[in-house]
């Protein structure tokens, strides 16, 4: 495996326009000769698809979900970042560059994080011209709001709801192109398996999840935009659908994986409340402007906390970070929240949660002021939890939230196989260590509409592509293989279900990659892992059958994928022997408890490559190192 | 820790698209007041896996938050249960208690065919939308986006439709099985914008005949669509898809 | 304009026109209702009013032949509606009920094609007791001699089943008319949420008036035995 990031020479500025001058054009009458496949229908698959159609090509859509629109980037809340200025408040690109950078604690690749702030105006022109009610003033002009890890007012915003409508953005600029017959759309498709005939990647096998049939495509490249893998720890924020099996499946086909212990953990969600739990409900982090987080200072004190009195409470961060308070950056915030219930200090029936108490602002603004600013997080909140949080604290706990870590793709975002491209949450680009708010729409739709769609045309002008159909021989065997996994998994005929398993490897994961981590911890947590899977190969039992829609049966593909990808999480947190952004190991942090990077010898991306598993998961680092030629490498503070 | 209770369930079961369905009992013994209307079944196909004498209940879910429209249940009779504004993944146990029986069938319209157990097809939305929902702007070609103020209560009723999470409540609730609302609010969100206003007859006509096409029902201003969405879209939309169905129709534009 | 008539095919159209077609008999029963009221008002009142609509040829033809076209077309495409909702969901629910709140499914807006097929009976059974029935004539004090419609009602109405008939369908038209006028008002495309509910209750107080105005007549005859009746002068 070569890495080879193919950033373009030049100043960081001018690198995205001369490379544009740069790239091969497909001639418009022959785009329509080519087939392109775009796994995923989120931000990035859907406005890539959208896009690719718009210029020519033949698209081929798939998702897991019954329609495009529901893929998981529809829950995305706050907002999207862009450095337009509108507020006049002295944002610029270099800014929104810089913040990300920064925010990503130096482990992202300038070039690439340089192109997304510049890519980042247009994409509120395109939102805006498809007719996405982002949020305005009175004088009709667009409204701007503030978020974490930044000075300046940036982040575009439609309510709650941004990603929502983001993404119906771009499902209806696809579907436009359905109509016009320029995309192929395939839903409830799940890829199972990337072709790659000729050293090229040149489809995908998917199991259609109606009918249970295996299924063939061809194209001239494949574009995977399948998402994050924050599922991995079982419990999350992220769809219950999202998974890591289309880009594991590549990996095992030879693409990079790169980062993949970098997982962000918010700070404000709910807690759990019980073993039936299946998933994590976010809080918006803005709740933080207002609440203030404490725990009883006594351990195990079971007064209401209402009763608790000022001087038995801890307000651990106004205490710790005097400067920011309750609105250190979410990394931060969840360490901690963890630290005080570790030392036994949590609240509630799991001793897993601290409270974020809104009574001081209530009592200084009015009950008014505060609802019209979080009614309906309230309401949420009391929706979920059977709590008033006017009358007593809310209870939260930090949650796994989104992954930095993905496939590795160069300057084009083409993995390591060509003609395999990788947008979105599912590659690494971006965000080196951790991800600041309201950036990952913007990445997802900067690769999707302005990105790939040129890098793509570049690829099929240059590529030799061979003439070959879906009865190649690499079809075949990529069609067995998948067959053969279903197979397996249903012949087992265990006694444990499929979501004991995955919950199991959740709580592994959780306590031992999760918000702290520590070398005796992980080298525990890949025992354990091997262990779990071994167990899942002998004792699963999935029911049903495979020619028939079968949810238990696509949940144990993506469980047994987690199972591998899970040991190479906690791998590549073994390995990475220093601290950066969400990554915090135990040896390595300030005295004020700050992640301690080691620029020396870590200011690397590590790309894995799969080398097979068997009882161990076989995996070869691969380092591409991280030059910073325009920005200086400084240790964050927010004291 | 919440006292567990205990729940009788009546669940529609169909086998596959042909197949003949029935509803079947269950009971469960061990629900808590925290639990999710959807962890609850969940629990159920634990139970169903462990005795392995049938098939777990297939039903539609992703976000479990009430965002991606995956989830729809008809419940007790009801599309997404008894609360107002509240989507089925968003309802919790604690709105039942011991004894209760549940009855739980699929959203049920000749345009959402029945794949397996409480899970439809729903893709006569997806085909709607293509026929004319979306402002047709190529990527690249839009111009700077403050270029064209967007008066607020426009901005802010257009959003008002446009949360539409195209869930299918409207259609199941509907005694007439009519998808007017869904049509209705994505027309209402695209038609008030400028950006949408070019294509606003177009749009208005070729939706409406696409939803006639998929085969549901008439709208008699029932608004019992109102009532179930759970984003709570006003049939108000439906009214300006018809004056604006009208103007084209007058126009004599082609239809 | 052929792509109008076209467009009258759609659910749009379909539902403009049972707007327009509900909203002339709306305008119709009124004016029907202000004639009947007549019978209280002096000796010939009545047959007056009746007599100044015949007289006024071919242009009452026309109006009729309007009404007639607008019932038809109005029964026609209720019961096309209602054909479709039938179709539109081959297999019902084992358990439904309404979620309430906005909701304006009650027994009125459930019925609608019940109350519709009565009142399309009820319609054929009523020309035939008065429009295509001979009452005699009588000689109005202006000169004209005109049908004695009057003495024909006075008549019916004695008879409990005209008397009871009429009730029981009137009150079904009101029922009709609860759901039918806000919905026209929908249909006809005028909604705002603002005044949504001011409509929907001038409909139910609209639907009362017209019920307990038609149904008032006959219970009023035959209870008060016809020309005995304090209010009613007869000759
Ligand atoms: C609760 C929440 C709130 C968030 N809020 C914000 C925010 O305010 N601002 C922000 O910038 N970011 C936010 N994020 C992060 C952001 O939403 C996601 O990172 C982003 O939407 C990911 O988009 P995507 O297109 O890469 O993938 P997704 O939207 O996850 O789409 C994945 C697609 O791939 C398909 N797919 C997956 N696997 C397969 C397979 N095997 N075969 C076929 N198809 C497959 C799926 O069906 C789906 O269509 C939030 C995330 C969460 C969970
Ligand atoms: C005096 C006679 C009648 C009056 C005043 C009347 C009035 C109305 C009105 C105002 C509406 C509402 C229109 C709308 O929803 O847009 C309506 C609807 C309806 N009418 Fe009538 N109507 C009468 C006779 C009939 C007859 C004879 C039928 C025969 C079948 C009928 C069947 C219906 C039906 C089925 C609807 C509901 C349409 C729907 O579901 O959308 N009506 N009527
Ligand atoms: S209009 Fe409401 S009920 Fe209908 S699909 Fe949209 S969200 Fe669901
Ligand atoms: S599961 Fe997404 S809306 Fe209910």
């Amino acid at each position: 495996m070569k890495l080879d990031s193919k950033v373009p020479s030049g100043p960081l500025e001018d690198k995205w326009s001369k490379h544009l001058k740069d790239i091969k054009l497909v001639a418009p009458n022959n785009k329509r000769n080519h087939d392109i496949i775009v796994v995923g229908t989120g931000l990035a698959g859907g406005s890539a698809a959208a896009s690719l159609a718009e210029l020519g090509y033949n698209v081929k859509s798939f998702c897991i979900q019954d329609s495009a629109r529901r893929a998981h980037s529809i829950a995305a809340q706050g907002g999207i970042n862009a450095a337009k200025n509108y507020p006049n408040d002295g944002d610029t690109i270099w800014r929104l560059f810089y913040d990300t950078i920064k925010g990503g604690d130096y482990r992202s690749r300038e070039s690439n994080t340089y192109r997304l702030a510049q890519i980042s105006n247009e994409i509120i022109d395109q939102a805006v011209a498809q007719g996405v009610p982002f949020a305005r003033e009175y004088g009709g002009l667009l409204a701007n709001r503030s978020f974490g890890g930044a000075q300046v007012s940036r982040t575009f915003y439609a309510r709650g709801q941004t990603g929502q409508q983001l993404l119906l953005g771009a499902y209806q600029a696809m579907m436009r192109q359905v109509h016009e017959g320029n995309i192929e759309m395939h839903t409830r498709h799940e890829m199972l398996d990337l072709v790659v005939a000729g050293g090229k990647a040149r489809g995908i096998v998917t199991r259609d999840l109606v009918s249970g049939e295996i299924r063939r495509w061809m194209a001239d490249a494949v574009v995977l935009a399948s998402g994050g893998y924050g599922n991995a720890f079982y419990l999350s924020t992220n769809a219950k659908n999202s998974n890591v099996t289309a880009a594991w499946r590549c990996h095992k086909r030879g693409a990079g994986f790169a980062n993949p212990c970098y997982v962000q953990i918010h700070p404000t969600c709910i807690p759990v409340s019980g073993d039936y739990q299946s998933k994590l409900t976010l809080m918006s982090e803005s709740l933080r402007n207002d609440g203030r987080v404490w725990v009883p200072e006594k351990k195990g004190d079971d007064r209401h906390p209402n009763d608790i009195p000022e001087e038995d409470r801890y307000y651990y961060l106004e205490e710790k970070y005097p400067a920011f308070g309750n609105l250190v950056p979410r990394d931060v915030a969840s360490r901690n929240a963890k630290i005080v219930c570790d030392e036994g200090m949590g609240v509630g029936p799991t001793g897993r949660a601290v409270y974020l108490d809104f009574a001081d602002a209530i009592e200084r603004d009015g009950r008014k002021t505060i609802s019209e600013k979080y009614g309906n997080l309230f309401e949420m909140y009391e929706n979920i939890t059977g709590d008033n949080p006017y009358e007593e604290p809310m209870r939260i706990f930090p949650a796994v939230h989104y992954t930095m870590g993905g496939l590795w793709v160069d300057y084009n975002l083409m993995s390591n196989i060509p003609g395999l491209f990788v947008a979105g949450e599912a590659n690494f680009s971006d965000h080196g260590a951790n991800r600041l708010g309201a950036s990952a729409l913007m990445q997802g739709l900067s690769d999707g509409y302005f990105i790939i769609p040129y890098t793509i045309g570049n690829y099929i002008a240059d590529a030799d592509i061979d003439e070959i159909d879906t009865g190649h021989e690499a079809f075949d065997e990529a069609a067995e293989n998948a067959q053969q996994h279903i197979d397996k998994l249903l012949s087992v005929k265990g006694d444990k279900s499929v979501i004991d398993f995955h919950r199991e490897l959740g709580q592994i994961m959780w306590d031992k990659v999760g918000i702290s981590r520590s070398e005796e911890g992980l080298k525990q947590a890949i025992r354990e892992i091997r262990a779990l899977r071994k167990e899942f190969w002998e004792n699963v039992r999935v029911p049903g059958e495979a020619s028939n829609f079968n949810k238990y049966l696509e949940f144990a593909g993506r469980v047994a994928d987690f199972l591998e990808l899970g040991e190479l999480m906690a791998e590549d947190a073994l390995h990475r022997d220093e601290s950066a952004g969400c990554h915090l190991r135990k040896e390595h942090q300030t005295e004020e408890g700050e992640a301690l990077r080691n620029d020396e010898e870590y200011a690397y991306v590590a790309a894995w490559e799969f080398k097979g598993v068997n009882g161990e998961l076989q995996e070869k680092l691969h380092k591409e190192n991280l030059e910073f030629e325009f920005v200086e490498l400084k240790q964050r503070s927010y004291k | 820790m919440a006292d567990t209770f205990t729940i009788h369930l009546k669940i529609w079961r169909q086998d596959g698209p042909d197949k003949p369905g029935k509803l079947v009992d269950y009971t469960l013994d061990n629900v808590n007041e925290h639990m999710s209307f959807l962890e609850m079944l969940d629990v159920l196909n634990e139970q169903i896996v462990a005795e392995g004498r049938e098939e777990p209940v297939e039903f539609d879910y992703d976000c479990r938050e009430g965002i991606c429209g995956s989830c729809n249940l008809m419940i007790n009779g009801r599309a997404h249960g008894p609360k107002a504004m509240t989507c089925t993944c968003q309802l919790h146990m604690r709105n039942y208690s011991d004894g209760d029986t549940i009855v739980i069938e699929p959203f049920r319209a000749k345009g959402f065919p029945v794949i397996k157990d409480l899970i439809v097809d729903r893709s006569a939305f997806d085909r709607i939308i293509e026929a004319g929902g979306y402002v047709s702007v190529k990527t690249g070609s839009a111009p700077d986006a403050n270029s064209i103020p967007v008066d607020k209560s426009v901005a802010d009723t257009a959003f008002d439709y446009a949360t539409c999470i195209g869930c299918g409540a409207c259609v199941a609730a509907c005694p007439n099985s009519s998808a007017s609302l869904f049509t209705g609010a994505k027309l209402a969100h695209l038609n008030r914008l400028p950006q949408g206003e070019p294509e606003r007859k177009r749009r208005t006509v070729a939706m409406v005949e696409q939803m006639d096409k998929e085969g549901f029902g008439d709208c008699s201003n029932y608004a019992e669509c109102e009532a179930v969405c759970p984003k709570g879209i006003s049939i108000s939309a439906i009214a300006e898809m018809r004056r604006n169905y009208v103007k084209a129709a007058l126009a004599g534009d082609e239809v | 304009m052929a792509s109008f008539l076209q467009a009258l095919k759609s659910q749009v159209g379909r539902k403009i026109l049972t707007g327009v077609t509900g909203v002339g008999l709306i305008i119709f029963i009124i004016f029907h209702l202000a004639t009947n009221l007549q019978v209280f008002g002096d000796v010939h009142a009545f047959n007056e009013a009746a007599y100044a609509l015949e007289s006024m040829g071919w242009l009452l033809y026309i109006l009729e032949a309007g009404l007639a076209v607008a019932f038809l077309l109005h029964a026609y495409v209720g019961i096309s509606i209602w054909w479709r909702r039938r179709k539109a969901r081959p297999r019902g629910y084992e358990k439904y009920q309404s979620k309430g709140g906005p909701s304006h499914v009650t027994w009125a807006s459930k019925s609608m094609i019940f109350t519709g097929i009565v009142l399309l009976v009820f319609l054929i059974i009523h020309l035939d007791t008065f429009k295509f029935a001979d009452p005699g004539t009588v000689i109005l004090p202006g000169g004209g001699e005109a049908r004695d419609l009057k003495a024909l009602m006075l008549a019916t109405f004695q008879q409990p089943i005209y008397a009871f008939g009429y009730t029981a369908v009137m009150i079904l038209l009101g029922f009709h008319l609860g759901h039918g006028f806000w919905s026209a008002f929908t249909s006809l495309t005028m909604k705002h949420n603002r005044y949504s509910a001011l409509i929907y209750a001038a409909g139910i107080v609209f639907a009362l008036l017209m019920a307990v105005g038609f149904l008032f007549i006959p219970l009023y005859i035959y209870f008060g035995g016809g020309c005995e009746a304090a209010l009613i002068q007869c000759q």
